[in-house]
């Protein structure tokens, strides 16, 4: 899809599939992130674009697509006068539940996500953290398969945080919804997503499994010390190994095959260095997104 | 974790036709405004003109049978309603002129407490029906669900027209239930069947170009009381300019140039400054609808006015609405 504001171009020829499972959206501000979002429930016209959510073509069939798509905008939004309890209801009769049974519904939803006797409060009077408890509920209240959340997490405290995650998660793992996750909270991803695309500039600039990002391009290990790591790190230097030293005082040791950790061991003895932890490294998803962010603006 | 707690459940059932959809949004509206003491003792108030043209019908249908009622008809007819031949014509064949005298109660009714009644109702009820939604960002959930910028304009008139219909259709078509109940037979039904459908008429031509344009005021602001300014100011502004214009013009003598077309000829509409406002082109319309139009003059260009008026005020509001959207 193609979406520019006049002269300004918010999406260029984005292309992407988005596979069942939890996906992180990622990009810095201004990315396009929240345009692609509204594209793909139609609330902004794209100039150029096909392709189908669900099964159904898009963008032909987009108010289909919404009934099959629970939303969580990134903006503080709520419809005035109303409480929590009728806010949720409400949303659960605009996509279609009868009367009854969408109140009783949007309780069973205010339970699941925590809401409390606030229910019954003006959302005028929530808390931001409220306030994006309410929109959870309110995008999850018709039982959709595919969610979409634009940064759910924001305004929560570390705890709300936690059981955000958690709602997430149990949602993907237990009832097999597939849920995109919009967001710059990197360690959110980092526990939730199967899957990460990484919009910069309005462009795709990575789409992969996680686990595929994560995995450096050559085998690596990262070994945490207690005391002076230099001696063993001049002696691994001397053997030809490829070795950084981390800020946290920790050695990332690069090309090492798994049949040559025996070797290394040894030579940490021989060195008189304690090993505290040794583990296969990872890419860090902070380093991968200010590459693929710096990237960019150096073209 | 509450006890009642059962965690996360799918829902299956049957879901509503989409084209309910913005019923729910009007019903939502409906609740809404209907929380407000005000707004329940304003559409209680809006009843009480009702009583007058209650009298009169009632005057009316027992003034064949009762000489002081045949005075009381009489008199309002020659006097405020200044239609001696219609009182004379009431008091040698009532019947004949029951589907006139009624149609001018209703109208009466329709045209000065209601349409007062109206402009308050609507003052205070619209401004806020789009405006919130903007200032709150509502549209980013209404819009989240299959519906339509078109639906929900629609379903947030409806607030407006529930609200208006109680006050000003409802009331009318009991007026006509009143006058056939007090008529001496159910023959009467057959002289005036076409009043409900002319209530239900004039009550379109009431409701939509007003609803139109409070919708209009609602959408370009999310401060709802600039909103309500400008539609007081609308309606206030267009009388005081009609009156004005029309008084300076009946000071003035009639210029006529030498040689060209006699316009009364035509039929041309002389009250050119009615279309400046709302209340008058209104008038016009309602006038013209319950089949009573006493002035001279196409009502064609009233008509014009209040449809290009609806058209126009709602393309506007399904603008805005889209504008916001794509930000």
């Amino acid at each position: 899809m193609t979406k520019s504001y006049k002269e300004v171009a918010a999406l260029s020829d984005v292309s992407l599939r988005v596979e069942p499972g939890v996906t992180g959206l990622l990009g810095p501000n201004g990315s396009g992130k929240s345009t692609l979002i509204k594209s793909l429930l139609g609330l902004v016209q794209t100039q150029q674009g096909s392709g189908s959510v669900l099964g159904m073509e898009w963008p032909q069939r987009v108010r289909e697509i919404r009934d099959q798509v629970g939303y969580l905008p990134e903006d503080d939004c709520y419809i005035a006068g109303l409480n929590g309890i009728e806010s949720v209801a409400f949303m659960a009769h605009l996509a279609g539940l009868p009367g009854t049974e969408g109140l009783r519904r949007a309780h069973e939803i205010c339970d699941f996500c925590d809401i409390g006797e606030e229910r019954y409060r003006p959302v005028e009077s929530y808390s931001t953290g409220m306030r994006q408890k309410l929109k959870f509920a309110q995008a999850l209240v018709h039982d959709p398969p595919f969610l979409i959340l634009d940064e759910p997490t924001t305004g929560l405290d570390p705890d709300q945080r936690e059981s955000m995650l958690r709602r997430i998660r149990t949602l993907y793992r237990t009832h097999g919804k597939s849920i995109l996750l919009s967001t710059h909270i990197l360690p959110d991803v980092r526990s939730v997503c199967d899957q990460v695309i990484m919009l910069v500039g309005g462009e795709v600039r990575i789409i992969d499994t996680l686990e595929n990002l994560s995995r450096p391009a050559e085998p690596t290990v990262q070994i945490a010390i207690y005391g002076d790591s230099a001696p063993l790190m001049q002696r691994l230097q001397n053997d030809g190994f490829s070795v950084i030293e981390e800020s946290d005082g920790s050695l990332r040791v690069a090309g090492i095959d798994t049949d040559q950790i025996p070797e290394l061991w040894q030579k940490a003895a021989e060195t008189g260095t304690s090993v505290r932890r040794l583990t296969p490294a990872m890419n860090s998803l902070d380093e991968i997104f200010f590459h693929a962010a710096s990237e960019t603006e150096l073209r | 974790m509450p006890v009642h707690d059962l965690g996360y459940r799918s829902w299956e059932g049957r879901r509503t036709p989409r084209i309910l959809r913005p019923l729910f949004v009007a019903q939502s509206g409906v609740s809404l405004v209907w929380r407000r003491r005000w707004l329940r003792t304003m559409l209680m108030l809006a009843w009480l003109p009702i009583i007058l043209p209650a009298f009169g019908i009632f005057a009316f249908e027992y003034s064949a049978t009762e000489p002081g009622m045949r005075q009381v008809v009489v008199q309002v007819l020659s006097g405020p309603f200044q239609r001696p031949d219609l009182a004379q014509q009431a008091i040698s064949d009532p019947a004949l002129v029951r589907h006139e005298v009624w149609t001018m109660l209703i109208l009466t009714f329709f045209r000065y407490p209601q349409l007062s009644a109206m402009v308050l109702l609507v003052g205070l009820i619209a401004p806020m029906l789009v405006s919130y939604d903007l200032r709150s960002k509502a549209y980013l959930l209404y819009f989240s669900r299959p519906l339509s910028p078109s639906e929900y304009i629609l379903g947030k008139a409806a607030v407006v027209w529930f609200f208006l219909g109680m006050i000003v259709t409802i009331p009318a078509l009991l007026l006509y239930v009143i006058g056939i109940l007090l008529s001496p037979d159910l023959s009467v039904i057959g002289e005036t069947w076409d009043i409900p459908l002319r209530i239900l008429g004039a009550s379109v031509v009431l409701l939509v170009p007003t609803t139109a344009v409070a919708m209009c005021y609602s959408s370009s602001t999310s401060e709802s009381r600039y909103a309500s300014f400008a539609w007081f100011a609308t309606w206030i502004l267009g009388f005081v300019a009609y009156q004005f214009l029309t008084f300076m013009n009946v000071q003035r003598p009639p210029r006529r140039r030498r040689g060209g077309p006699d316009w009364q000829e035509l039929n041309v509409d002389f009250d050119r400054y009615r279309l400046l406002s709302p209340y008058h082109t209104l008038g016009k319309v309602e006038a013209w609808v319950f089949g009573l139009d006493p002035t001279e003059g196409s009502v064609w260009p009233a008509m014009c006015l209040l449809l290009i008026i609806a058209v126009a005020g709602f393309w506007i509001v399904r603008r805005r609405i889209i504008a916001r959207l794509s930000v």
